[in-house]
């Protein structure tokens, strides 16, 4: 049975110091700071159910990730390694499904993509569109596992 | 050997949203307007709430929660407002979270309280994904910040209920574009409520205090649906 992830069991600021060299070239502190919080949420979800259902090992994870979710994909990719050390999920892959900014807008009642920056206002019209379909999405969608075997 | 496949279907951060439903529901049963306060460091979050808390003792009993990752200089400044202050240091975390609230909360009775005022960690990325269980949420950025803050931080941005835009006295000084800012503020989270203040002359003050002293009173009224 795989113990509570690494980060977790080192601590997680000595988790951090010593990875956050490697990523200070890349991105702020902050934003690698906030994927790591989010892979730990992940991992510990992932090991609980995984428990329960007595998994061998985890192969893919699964989640999807909306534009506006305030997640890095890259950050959160380099923090998965970090977080599922010594874990059930260790080597697996995360898979992200990235959604799309999708407002709709009223005045041409019709759904509308945002690209670009996350402005809530509709491409077409330029009237703006606060009202949001999707894109908010941080979302464990599923995971692919090896069972252990039944025990006789 | 073929792999199994196991829905979940659930939001990553499901503890989180499990956690913060619970504080909302233990506002609505004590009648506790709760407000979270999200803003980059040095906005003045500390400054306002130490003015705000003063200015309501009088009419409301007041209560804070201030979360830092280093120090409790915060939580002494606004103890110095007279009224109930707590410091959650959240150590390597950038931001608070709903298990953080209901532990810090422990041993106080929240019927005791018309107002709790959170002082989340000086970060707008982090903040932004974790519910608090709070009626309102409030992002501050001061006019030394510059005009396209809000487009740089659209979650922070999307997720708040109202804007301060915070240390207006400064603003000449600095060359501040107000109709850019508001601008930049509408494109982000259309036809949400912005009020400009300035702790420190207490310009627009009022206004802030109004509808503070309005949203206790909803709540001590109908605790449910004012939040």
């Amino acid at each position: 049975m795989r113990g509570r992830p690494a980060c977790v069991a080192t601590g997680l600021s000595i988790c951090i110091r010593n990875h956050i060299l490697t990523l200070r070239r890349t991105q702020s502190n902050d934003t690698f700071v906030h994927e790591i919080s989010i892979a730990l949420n992940l991992v510990e979800a992932l090991t609980e159910r995984a428990e329960t259902e007595h998994v061998a090992k985890i192969e893919a994870v699964h989640i999807q990730l909306g534009k506006l979710s305030g997640v890095v994909e890259d950050a959160l990719q380099f923090a998965w390694e970090l977080a599922t050390k010594d874990t059930v999920a260790e080597g697996s892959t995360l898979v992200v499904e990235r959604v799309p900014l999708v407002v709709f807008c009223e005045r041409c009642e019709s759904e509308r993509t945002i690209r670009g920056d996350p402005i809530l206002v509709c491409p077409e019209c330029a009237t703006p569109a606060p009202a949001i379909v999707r894109g908010r999405e941080l979302q464990l969608v599923a995971m692919e596992v090896t069972d252990a075997p039944a025990s006789h | 050997m073929p792999l199994r496949v196991i829905e979940l279907h659930q939001s990553i951060l499901k503890k989180n949203v499990t956690l913060a439903r619970e504080l909302r529901d233990r506002f609505s049963q004590s009648g506790t307007f709760a407000i979270n306060l999200l803003s980059s460091p040095g906005s003045g979050k500390t400054t306002l709430l130490e003015e705000t808390l003063r200015r309501l003792r009088a009419q409301f009993r007041v209560a804070a929660l201030v979360g830092d990752q280093a120090t409790d200089a915060d939580s002494v400044r606004l103890a110095h407002s007279g009224a109930p202050v707590r410091q959650i240091s959240t150590g390597a975390e950038c931001r608070l979270d709903a298990a953080m609230i209901g532990t810090a909360l422990t041993g106080w009775d929240l019927a005791d309280y018309d107002l709790l005022a959170i002082e989340n960690v000086g970060n707008l990325i982090c903040p932004a994904e974790y519910d608090l269980g709070e009626d309102l949420r409030v992002v501050l950025f001061s006019v030394t910040e510059g005009e396209d803050k809000p487009l740089k931080y659209p979650l922070a941005f999307n997720t708040a209920d109202l804007v301060l835009v915070t240390k207006i006295d400064l603003a000449a000084a600095v060359a501040f574009e107000r109709e850019a800012a508001l601008a930049n503020i509408a494109r982000v989270h259309p036809g949400i409520e912005v009020l400009e203040v300035s702790a420190r002359t207490g310009e627009g003050f009022d206004r802030w205090i109004t509808f503070l002293e309005r949203r206790v009173k909803e709540k001590q009224r109908s605790p449910v649906a004012a939040s």
